[in-house]
């Protein structure tokens, strides 16, 4: 018998009775004005949050966040102020030393400062591998938690996604908290 | 003594680290009250999610199926492995193939499980752990005394030492913004040349057949950022049935384990990227025997959140190392006895009783009660009259646990003697008059034996 099947006939033969499915018997967290939470939660996860204004240009708000980068990588047609498109690269590993990463969020989460990111670049690795990374996100599309996020339309259409909370960070020495663990060290999100 | 109350008294000599590692562990409890305070259904969330486990744990066979068929669907290699050896040789075959030398991980309790690092390394395959309480555990050779915070019990002037050693860094330099990001910048080295990726699993969503990994640091998505080969590996309580029950977890495990809102990534696996090759293995070793045990099932449901190990009254006065199975604290006393009663059955006595365990646990394991049935079921059998009385609880015992005590009937000596409990000497009010039931000095085959001889 293969593993597999002697795995699963082992825990064939020891089931336990009959459980339900439960019902969610709840009320899950709601936010009466998104805005200001998420700007709220943004700083709580160490995250930056830029509300655009009218007529404002992302492209300003990189630059003004941002004044000493080189080096931008996006493959985004809006943000002109890319130095390269990291889709034409032939290795990953040329994103090395890439100062900001701007890329697209899909929709934000309210409770948790999560963002979604469903990979639509070539390499994921710019979405890490970058110094600091920012996050184009259409404000009207902000959730209230994580059972709402995980009901958006045609949430499952992704090959690698990540919801990603504010910069890289760890607390692993004396349980002080330190930025820029191996990913970005700091994360603006730009509501559009 | 028991064996915990042996490593204890090391580790509680230096009263003043004790009293440090008892604080840094009950600051990150504060941080998770804060958190659960912070969300009005956090009960009704923690009753719901204990119960969805339940429903899975029930039909593990159905869910495990599913996923394998769905990842299979998005090109994920499925392999199934018995043992912590089936592991270990599945991981390395997979290597071998790729002519893989040099492997990133990241923090994987499973791997700790199974010995993997040591047996990697046995065959010439560098494992470095990227996460980084973990990589100075590696540097340092000892293994991690906590399944989330794996050096919480070293200080930065320990870690600054052996960085200057490995890393180079400027000596008596201890800070830890200067000491992550000199292993940031080393490890980022080790990312760009690694030839295999391999990432735990914390939850493997059956209806979608994805996968999902939590860190802080973003060392997973980095380590498989680049290699041709990622090899994912789960224990087979992993998986979640979908998307809906997936959201229950999410929300409880950061603010559980670290009192965090979330981990700032939560990467979903579902498809190999460009060019590479994606496998993940699904991991028994000793689970289907659990399920079996109907008073220890719950122990299936647990997230590995480690909350129940911060708020451990005993964990944060005896530290990681005073337990002799690789996980401490309440999950590792339940685990253990599940794993070998025979090794492990001296840490039943790390235990006070407070339930502060049983209280904080995200999906409601009755971590608590289950050591008190622990020390039960040990207990009687201390009386040394060979009655049949005790035979029959002997029987009853066993026949609770299939599968799982054949070892301890084998051989060799299972409940120790149990003498007045190191710890209740000088620390405060949990401890003090509460003596332990003393086990017996006879072997439990021995016990057995008579029980049987009498009948
Ligand atoms: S037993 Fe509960 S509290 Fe302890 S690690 Fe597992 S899920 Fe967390």
């Amino acid at each position: 018998m293969s593993s597999r099947d002697d795995i699963l006939a082992r825990l064939k033969k020891h089931a336990v009775d009959q459980v339900e499915r439960p019902e969610m018997t709840f009320e899950p967290l709601v936010y009466s004005d998104p805005l200001e939470q998420f700007k709220k939660i943004m700083k709580t996860v160490g995250g930056n949050c830029v509300v655009l204004e009218e007529g404002q240009d992302v492209n300003e708000v990189i630059r003004s966040v941002f004044p000493e980068a080189r080096s931008i990588a996006s493959n985004l047609p809006e943000v002109t102020c890319a130095t390269v498109n990291p889709d034409m690269l032939d290795d990953p590993r040329e994103l090395n030393g890439t100062d900001v990463g701007v890329i697209r969020g899909d929709f934000g989460i309210l409770e948790n400062g999560m963002v979604w990111i469903n990979q639509h670049t070539r390499y994921k690795a710019l979405f890490f591998i970058s110094e600091a990374l920012v996050i184009l996100l259409d404000r009207k599309r902000l959730v209230n938690n994580m059972h709402e996020a995980y009901k958006q339309p045609a949430f499952d259409d992704f090959e690698y996604g990540c919801f990603i909370s504010g910069p890289s960070k760890t607390a692993d020495i004396e349980q002080a908290l330190v930025v820029g663990a191996h990913g970005a060290r700091a994360v603006t999100v730009i509501l559009e | 003594m028991s064996s915990h109350a042996k490593a204890a008294k090391k580790f509680i000599a230096d009263r003043e680290r004790t009293a440090w590692h008892d604080q840094a562990l009950f600051f990150v409890r504060e941080k998770r009250d804060r958190m659960a305070h912070n969300v009005p259904e956090w009960e009704a969330l923690r009753e719901m999610a204990s119960n969805m486990k339940l429903h899975t744990i029930a039909n593990l066979p159905y869910y495990l199926e599913m996923f394998e068929k769905n990842a299979t669907a998005n090109g994920i290699h499925v392999h199934w492995a018995k043992n912590a050896e089936e592991h270990n040789r599945i991981v390395y075959e997979i290597i071998q193939k790729h002519g893989g030398k040099n492997l990133v991980k990241s923090k994987s309790m499973l791997a700790e499980e199974c010995g993997l690092s040591p047996y990697l390394e046995a065959r010439g395959i560098d494992a470095v752990e990227s996460d980084l309480g973990e990589r100075i555990m590696q540097f340092m050779g000892t293994p991690p005394s906590h399944i989330v915070l794996p050096a919480i019990h070293v200080k930065r002037e320990e870690v600054g030492k052996v960085f200057e050693k490995e890393l180079h860094t400027e000596p008596g330099n201890s800070d830890p913004t200067y000491l992550t990001h000199a292993a940031r910048a080393a490890l980022r080295e080790k990312f760009l040349h690694a030839d295999i990726a391999m990432t735990g699993v914390n939850f493997a969503v059956a209806s979608s057949g994805a996968f999902v990994v939590c860190t802080n640091e973003g060392n997973a998505d980095m380590g498989t950022s680049f290699p041709k080969v990622h090899i994912a590996i789960m224990g087979l309580e992993k998986v979640v049935p979908d998307y809906d029950a997936l959201a229950l977890y999410v929300r409880l495990l950061a603010r559980s384990a670290t009192g965090q809102p979330s981990t700032t990534y939560t990467s979903h696996y579902k498809k190999p990227m460009e060019g590479q090759e994606m496998h993940i293995v699904i991991v028994d070793n000793g689970r289907s025997d659990i399920l079996a045990c109907t008073e220890h099932v719950n122990m299936l449901k647990c997230i590995r959140c480690g909350s129940c190990i911060n708020t451990c009254p005993v964990y944060r006065r005896t530290g990681g190392y005073s337990y002799s199975y690789f996980i401490p604290g309440p999950v590792g006393i339940n685990l253990g006895m599940l794993k070998s009663p025979e090794k492990y059955s001296g840490n039943v006595s790390a235990c006070s009783l407070c339930y502060s365990c049983s209280n904080v646990c995200p999906v409601k394991i009755d971590l608590a009660e289950q050591i008190y049935k622990w020390r039960q079921n040990l207990a009687p059998l201390h009386l040394a009259d060979p009655s049949k009385k005790l035979m029959v609880k002997g029987m009853r015992f066993i026949m609770n646990h299939p599968g799982l005590f054949y070892n301890a009937i084998a051989a060799g000596r299972f409940a120790e003697r149990m003498p007045r409990f190191v710890l209740y000497n000088s620390l405060d009010a949990w401890g003090i008059g509460r003596e332990l039931p003393e086990f017996a000095k006879e072997t439990f085959n021995e016990m057995w034996k008579k029980g049987l001889k009498t009948d």
